[in-house]
């Protein structure tokens, strides 16, 4: 168990670092200087990409698929929560069954099986699809449904860590580095339309 | 040889030092912003609806998540590490004679560069950015529409995009402002040309002077009412810049100057710019970082200006006088990309009996269709007609008969929609409206006027 452990600390830190490579990369490209005169704040367009700009009432996508915009939130929440659940392992607290924890792993379990069967029941999605939105779902899900059985049961430890250390080994190839490359996008996003005043954006 | 053969010339002869000098310049058209947004999609197709085309003809080509990997798959291949190792996993492909035609396929065909799909996407993708980089990519290696081309070579060839020369222009100019002092009853109402010093420098798209005269008459016919002291310019009077569509910073920067030396020329403090989307985001947004120079003046769009004229008391309408239901047009150059979003409302409603807002409206509004060259390819208008069903549709459910477009562009696509799907609707300007609903159409005394002389 103990090398699983540090297994899965050093495919974290490689993922972290892979991660911070890729970023810094990006980021590489280099920002160029601006020269037309603001109308609006990037500030405050950036202030609205992380905020208002997130419900689901703030835009057309997320208002009319509020079954897609649920299954998301609840995926995301259960990774944060399947995460959040193996730091705490690896720094060896074991926390006792509760709602708290396992509600938001299983319905993170769920969601992602439910983004599953969307992408693949719907003829545009799976058109849009490559082989790294499977395999992502899957260890990701996979990830998360263990995590919520090990809160059931020690037992399924062993096949958590592995499913850990799968997917940390995963993260920086496919498409689940948005996990980074939201937030980068996301600012940017922001400070251009802030700048013009579209952002905040008036209904 | 047809404009769409040569095209298809240009594509079958591209050779590997021609995909590599492309590869290139997409490289260098490329920011930090830019290699995040190629690094960000999780495909998950909510922006699928976003987009007009997509919502009119259902192909998985016309989604934007679609247009974007086209132009990522190139990125990852490239430029990353696990695209290089395991491309068949990411989707990443190289650089080579298909992908440029599903490029040409994507930025040219499927996009009107409008936006929507950036302000729609879960992520915070601006896609419409992404895709302008791959048409500028395509257009410095020779493979635009030859049509689109053309609109730009004529503008940097006579200094305006339809080749109007100095002559017919001033003629017009005249023309009208003598139509003019006959419709307000004022023989003292100008349309001064290259007046030294005046306060604002008042552009034109020259499809007003050769094709829709009265527009700029109400322009004029505004400025007069407010009491302005403006000027149009003899040459470099142009607003519009093809530079955007084409997305060559070379093309943008060039065709932009026209108007930065008219500026310099005559030494006026306001450019203003007519009611044409795309010429504002041009002017106002990109000919700054075109020309890698902070404007020494103020450049505005002719809303914000007449809304000002509003604000100060300069202009009264009565809104009796234009009684027919009436919506509002978004061009989305002039509010999404352009951020002017209020000022056209304000001045409607106070100049309109019955103002009704299209759904959605303001930044979520649809794309007519036209935009972002559109109109100028010829190849592609079949599909341009079928994605402005959105538009049109739009325009049904207000029940209006009357349709305002701050844009020529956009107008040009509406009257055009107008036929296609039996709207039986008109449209007009803003300028137009305004104009129609003054009740003092005779420029106000200094005294009068409540403004301070801006000279
Ligand atoms: S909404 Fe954004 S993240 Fe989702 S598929 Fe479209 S471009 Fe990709
Ligand atoms: S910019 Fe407009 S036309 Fe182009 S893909 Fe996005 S929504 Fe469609």
């Amino acid at each position: 168990m103990e090398a699983l452990r540090i297994g899965v600390g050093i495919c974290g830190l490689g993922a972290v670092v892979a991660l911070a490579v890729q970023a810094a990369r990006a980021s590489a490209f280099g920002i160029r200087p601006l020269h037309a005169p603001a109308a609006g704040s990037a500030t405050r367009g950036v202030l609205y990409a992380f905020g208002p700009g997130m419900s689901p009432l703030a835009k057309e996508s997320t208002r009319t698929h509020p079954w897609a915009y649920a299954l998301g939130v609840a995926y995301h929440l259960g990774v944060f929560a399947a995460f959040g659940y193996l730091l705490l392992l690896l720094l060896g607290v074991d926390v006792a069954p509760t709602a708290a924890l396992g509600v938001p792993l299983l319905a993170g379990a769920l969601g992602g099986l439910g983004l599953f069967v969307r992408r693949y029941a719907s003829a545009p999605l799976r058109g849009l699809s490559v082989p790294d939105d499977a395999i992502a779902n899957l260890l990701t899900t996979g990830f998360v449904a263990l995590a919520a059985a090990r809160l059931r049961s020690p037992a399924a430890e062993p096949a958590l860590l592995a499913a850990a250390m799968l997917l940390l080994c995963y993260v920086p190839l496919g498409k689940i580095r948005h996990c980074v490359f939201f937030f980068l996008s996301r600012r940017h996003l922001g400070r251009h339309f802030g700048r013009r005043g579209t952002f905040p954006v008036r209904h | 040889m047809s404009e769409i053969d040569a095209l298809e010339a240009r594509l079958a002869a591209l050779t590997d030092e021609d995909l590599s000098r492309g590869l290139d310049l997409f490289r260098a058209k490329l920011g930090g912003a830019e290699a995040a947004y190629l690094q960000t999609c999780v495909r998950c197709g909510l922006c699928a609806d976003a987009c007009h085309y997509h919502r009119t003809d259902g192909e998985l080509a016309s989604i934007p998540a679609h247009k974007l990997a086209q132009v990522a798959a190139v990125f990852r291949a490239h430029y990353t590490a696990a695209g290089r190792l395991a491309p068949g996993l990411t989707g990443a492909r190289r650089f080579d004679r298909d992908m440029v035609r599903a490029w040409v396929d994507a930025v040219f065909g499927r996009c009107s560069l409008c936006g929507r799909c950036s302000l729609n996407c879960t992520t915070g993708i601006h896609i419409s950015a992404v895709l302008r980089a791959a048409r500028g990519t395509l257009t410095e290696m020779g493979l635009i529409p030859p049509d689109l081309l053309q609109v730009v070579a004529t503008s940097l060839e006579t200094g305006n995009n339809m080749g109007i020369s100095r002559e017919d222009w001033l003629e017009t100019v005249q023309w009208i402002e003598e139509e003019m002092q006959q419709d307000v009853g004022d023989p003292a109402a100008r349309i001064p040309v290259d007046k030294q010093g005046a306060r604002v420098l008042f552009t034109v798209n020259p499809r007003e002077p050769k094709f829709f005269p009265l527009c700029l008459q109400a322009s004029a016919t505004v400025f007069h009412a407010a009491g302005e002291d403006w000027t149009v310019a003899s040459e470099g009077w142009d607003l519009t810049n093809y530079g955007l569509f084409s997305a060559s910073p070379a093309h943008g920067g060039a065709i932009a100057a026209n108007l930065m030396a008219s500026m310099d020329r005559l030494g006026c403090g306001t450019l203003v710019i007519g009611e044409c989307g795309h010429g504002f985001a041009a002017a106002r947004w990109e000919a700054a970082e075109w020309l890698q120079k902070r404007p020494g003046f103020r450049i505005v769009s002719f809303l914000e200006l007449m809304e000002e004229y509003f604000q100060q008391g300069r202009l009264h309408v009565d809104p009796a006088k234009i009684t027919e239901r009436a919506t509002l047009h978004d061009p989305c150059n002039t509010v999404r990309h352009g951020g002017i979003v209020e000022p056209q409302r304000a001045i409607l409603r106070r100049c309109l009996a019955d103002f009704v807002e299209m759904t959605p409206n303001r930044a979520e509004n649809f794309c007519c269709g036209g935009g972002g060259g559109q109109l100028s390819m010829s190849r592609y208008r079949q599909k341009r007609l079928q994605s402005g069903g959105v538009k049109a549709e739009q325009i049904r459910r207000t029940g209006a008969r009357l349709v305002v477009a701050p844009c020529h562009n956009c107008i040009d696509q509406l009257m055009e929609l107008n036929r296609e799907y039996k709207l039986g609707v008109v449209i007009k300007t803003v300028a137009e409206v305004v104009a129609e609903a003054l009740v003092r159409t005779t420029a106000p005394s200094r005294e009068e006027s409540h403004v301070p002389d801006a000279r």
